[in-house]
């Protein structure tokens, strides 16, 4: 398929690429625009290690053809740090243990953040649900779960102060 | 060679005839994308005609493109269509689900598909339009070939929407399904079913099971064990012992032995057929 050109919002950012329509949105992101941040698990949208949101929604980005993202809104992980702070839910990551190996971290987190912009107060019902199209092999799910629901306290207390 | 994102169902047809058989219409594409990719694509997934979700004269129409997701969280389809809102949620996993269609689940033609069987159970009719610009209307387990393969002809054919008659009072649906996990698993079994009640005596009912043939498969002896009964718990273990002497089913390694299979296809029958019919009799008293 030859190439077309792609406008679309990435971060907040316009961005325009000249892309194979039919590669992943992926492949685009980590290969052309290297945003390293997502990460190639299975590949084929078993594991949730590529977790973006497209138009707020979490999706697998190994299964978006580049070329549906036109005119759409995507996010990933490399958005929720400045670069000199984090957000509250990579920092409760990291203080609750939830993070191992570290290669589900971004797909976890992007999952959490999605449900967190909708939904402040979670249940541990509603972060298992959330999170249950990633998968962990080396940590378990227990500590990601307080984690979120950590992050979730957190925010609450922050907009309470503010 | 071109990816088109269509902006009506009128231009997505009319790509389909400019490109004379080369252009096939995609919608989630989470199958399919793992597959070959045509070098010609037509994109449904966003189009208005395609994704919209309403009631009119006891009447449910779905987009083809409502996605997994959207149908789960519809209080329309929750409250007037259980099945296919149940079924919807278990498909994948919530990144799959927010980009899966209905209509795909459909046209994508695996045999144990959850929303197709939960549609199906539910009596629905896929509206086809072709190229030509001929509508036909079919039931949507008429729209298997063979394993893996539809009727529908993706070059030249569109499925706009479902169509199927909401559950009313004394109506009652329910889907489930026996996975080695709760996300992310493809189901060994799946049932839906789909009850009409009058004072507690079943005047219809619909089960369906997969994988049992190429297509979601209605288990007729079943369902007339239960015709004009008033069912006690006398009859759930009957239920479930003549569905799953009613299927020939085969073993796969994909999925599980054939005992397992017949034992999990009664199990999930009785099962989906008491939820039905305990959600027709609520719904009758008006408790819905």
């Amino acid at each position: 398929m030859k190439k077309q050109t792609i406008n679309f919002e990435l971060n907040g950012e316009l961005v325009e690429v000249h892309t194979e329509p039919s590669g992943s949105l992926l492949h685009l992101l980590r290969g052309q625009l290297g945003l390293l941040g997502t990460k190639e698990g299975c590949g084929e949208g078993e594991c949730g290690a590529c977790t973006v949101l497209l138009d707020s929604q979490p999706v697998n980005a190994c299964l978006i053809p580049a070329a549906k993202i036109e005119g759409k809104q995507v996010q990933t992980i490399e958005s929720l740090s400045n670069g000199d702070t984090i957000h509250p839910l990579q920092e409760s990551f990291v203080e609750k243990g939830a993070v191992q190996c570290g290669f589900c971290t971004p797909g976890m987190v992007m999952s959490a953040y999605a449900l967190l912009k909708v939904n402040q107060d979670p249940t541990p019902v509603e972060v298992k649900e959330a999170i249950s199209g990633n998968l962990c092999r080396c940590s378990g799910y227990k500590q990601i779960e307080e984690a979120v629901l950590d992050a979730a306290e957190k925010i609450d207390q922050g907009s309470r102060e503010d | 060679m071109s990816y088109i994102i269509a902006s009506d169902l009128n231009q997505a047809l009319q790509i389909l005839r400019d490109s004379k058989g080369q252009a096939r219409v995609i919608a989630g594409a989470t199958d399919l994308f793992l597959q070959t990719l045509p070098a010609e694509l037509v994109d449904l997934a966003g189009l208005y005609e395609t994704t919209q979700l309403e009631e009119t004269g006891g009447l449910l129409s779905i987009g083809s493109a409502v996605t997994h997701a959207s149908a789960a969280r519809s209080l329309l389809i929750r409250s007037q269509a259980a099945a296919l809102a149940e079924a919807c949620a278990m498909i994948g996993s919530p990144q799959v689900r927010n980009i899966g269609t209905i209509g795909g689940n459909v046209a994508n033609a695996a045999p144990a598909a959850d929303a197709a069987v939960a549609l199906v159970a539910l009596g629905a009719k896929a509206v086809i339009t072709d190229i030509a610009g001929q509508t036909r209307v079919e039931a949507v387990e008429e729209l298997y070939a063979g394993y893996n393969r539809s009727t529908i002809d993706s070059s030249s054919e569109i499925i706009g929407r479902l169509l199927f008659k909401s559950c009313a009072a004394g109506e009652g649906s329910a889907f489930m399904r026996f996975a080695p996990r709760r996300a992310l698993a493809l189901p060994l079994v799946n049932a839906a079913a789909r009850v009409r009640v009058s004072g507690r005596r079943i005047e219809a009912v619909r089960l369906v099971a997969a994988p049992v043939k190429p297509a979601p498969t209605r288990l007729f002896e079943t369902e007339a064990l239960l015709q004009e009964v008033i069912p006690g718990p006398e009859i759930w273990p009957k239920v479930e012992e003549a569905a799953a002497a009613e299927v020939e089913v085969r073993g796969s390694m994909l999925r599980c032995s054939e005992q397992y299979r017949r034992h999990l296809v009664g199990t999930l029958a009785g099962r989906v057929l008491k939820e039905a019919y305990q959600r027709a009799c609520a719904a009758e008293g008006g408790e819905t």
